[in-house]
């Protein structure tokens, strides 16, 4: 089980709902990830234009949503998004979130862990995505962090775990959930940064914007219990040289 | 009364509450939030909640997004 703060998932995948061609390709690919975490965002109601009914499927699976503070620049913004998403949803649990440089979207790392403070102070349950630093990693959960999410490359770019390095000396240290955020591009991606040990994993564009999302979904979840499993069972060490499965005996000298 | 609806000039009869002007607006509730004057305001306060003259209203809504 995965514990983030008083709650308890059996699932390790978390999916951002973004990217979808339309909610209930959103909806069928949720329920084959058996994903228990969404991620939501927030934008300036549109008063001309129809809203989508979004929440009611969500609300029916059970599923615990995570709105997130995307949009903000600053720890200001972000305070601002996070208030905003905690009366539009009425939940206390949020992913903090601020890029400010849209090109390859990296987390300003001053910003978050000043924004972290603050939120954690106001009772929020937060969840920030940030750089695959093990410093700034260990001074977000001392902040009071929930868990925190290193990023495996940039949002959205499918590069998989470029980061994998860090990755494994912030999975080493943390006291709280680490879950690999961003970056993650095909399921074997999601496999091998369980097999580090991470707690978790957040998938969005890699499964919204593939050809059968639903398929890709279920794929996702393979790879997360796999790796999980594997990652519980142990790995071999990897060796130099090689390493004989079979006997080598010299039964075939006679020749 | 005169408020600023997400930045839209809007002519109100009388004074009413937030809950009063998303009801006008014919909004429902659900994924939305509410900041009057950069200020968010909670919505158990909705009902209660006076807009002043001149007030700007900013509403948003909860999106898809990772």
């Amino acid at each position: 089980m995965l514990h983030i703060a008083n709650k308890s998932f059996s699932s390790r995948l978390l999916l951002g709902s973004g990217k979808f061609a339309n909610p209930n390709l959103m909806q069928q690919a949720i329920q084959a990830s058996g994903c228990q975490l969404v991620t939501l965002a927030l934008k300036r109601l549109q008063l001309d234009q129809p809203r989508d009914d979004l929440l009611s499927p969500l609300r029916e699976m059970n599923i615990q949503l995570l709105p997130n503070t995307s949009g903000a620049k600053t720890a200001k913004e972000a305070i601002f998004a996070a208030e905003l998403a905690r009366e539009a949803l009425q939940t206390n649990w949020l992913k903090l979130e601020i890029h400010p440089d849209p090109r390859y979207l990296m987390p300003d790392p001053i910003e978050t862990l000043l924004a972290a403070e603050q939120l954690v102070k106001l009772g929020f349950v937060v969840l920030p995505y940030c750089s695959a630093d093990p410093v700034l990693c260990k001074r977000l959960e001392q902040a009071g962090c929930a868990a925190v999410m290193p990023l495996g490359a940039a949002i959205g770019s499918n590069q998989g775990l470029q980061t994998r390095a860090m990755l494994e000396v912030i999975i080493e240290q943390a006291t709280v959930p680490v879950i690999i955020d961003a970056g993650l591009g095909a399921p074997s991606h999601a496999a091998a940064a369980m097999e580090l040990g991470a707690s978790a994993v957040l998938v969005n564009t890699a499964i919204a914007t593939s050809q059968d999302p639903v398929g890709m979904a279920s794929a996702f979840a393979q790879a997360v219990n796999a790796g999980r499993t594997a990652y519980n069972a142990g790995l071999a060490a990897a060796q130099p040289h090689a390493a004989a499965s079979s006997p080598l005996t010299d039964f075939l000298a006679i020749l | 009364m005169h408020i600023m609806l997400n930045n839209t000039p809007l002519q109100l009869a009388t004074h009413c509450t937030v809950a009063e002007l998303l009801q006008q607006q014919q909004l429902k509730t659900e994924g939305l939030a509410v900041a009057i004057n950069n200020v968010v305001i909670a919505k158990q306060h909705w009902s209660k909640h006076q807009l002043q003259n001149n007030a700007q209203v900013q509403l948003f809504q909860i999106v898809t997004g990772g």
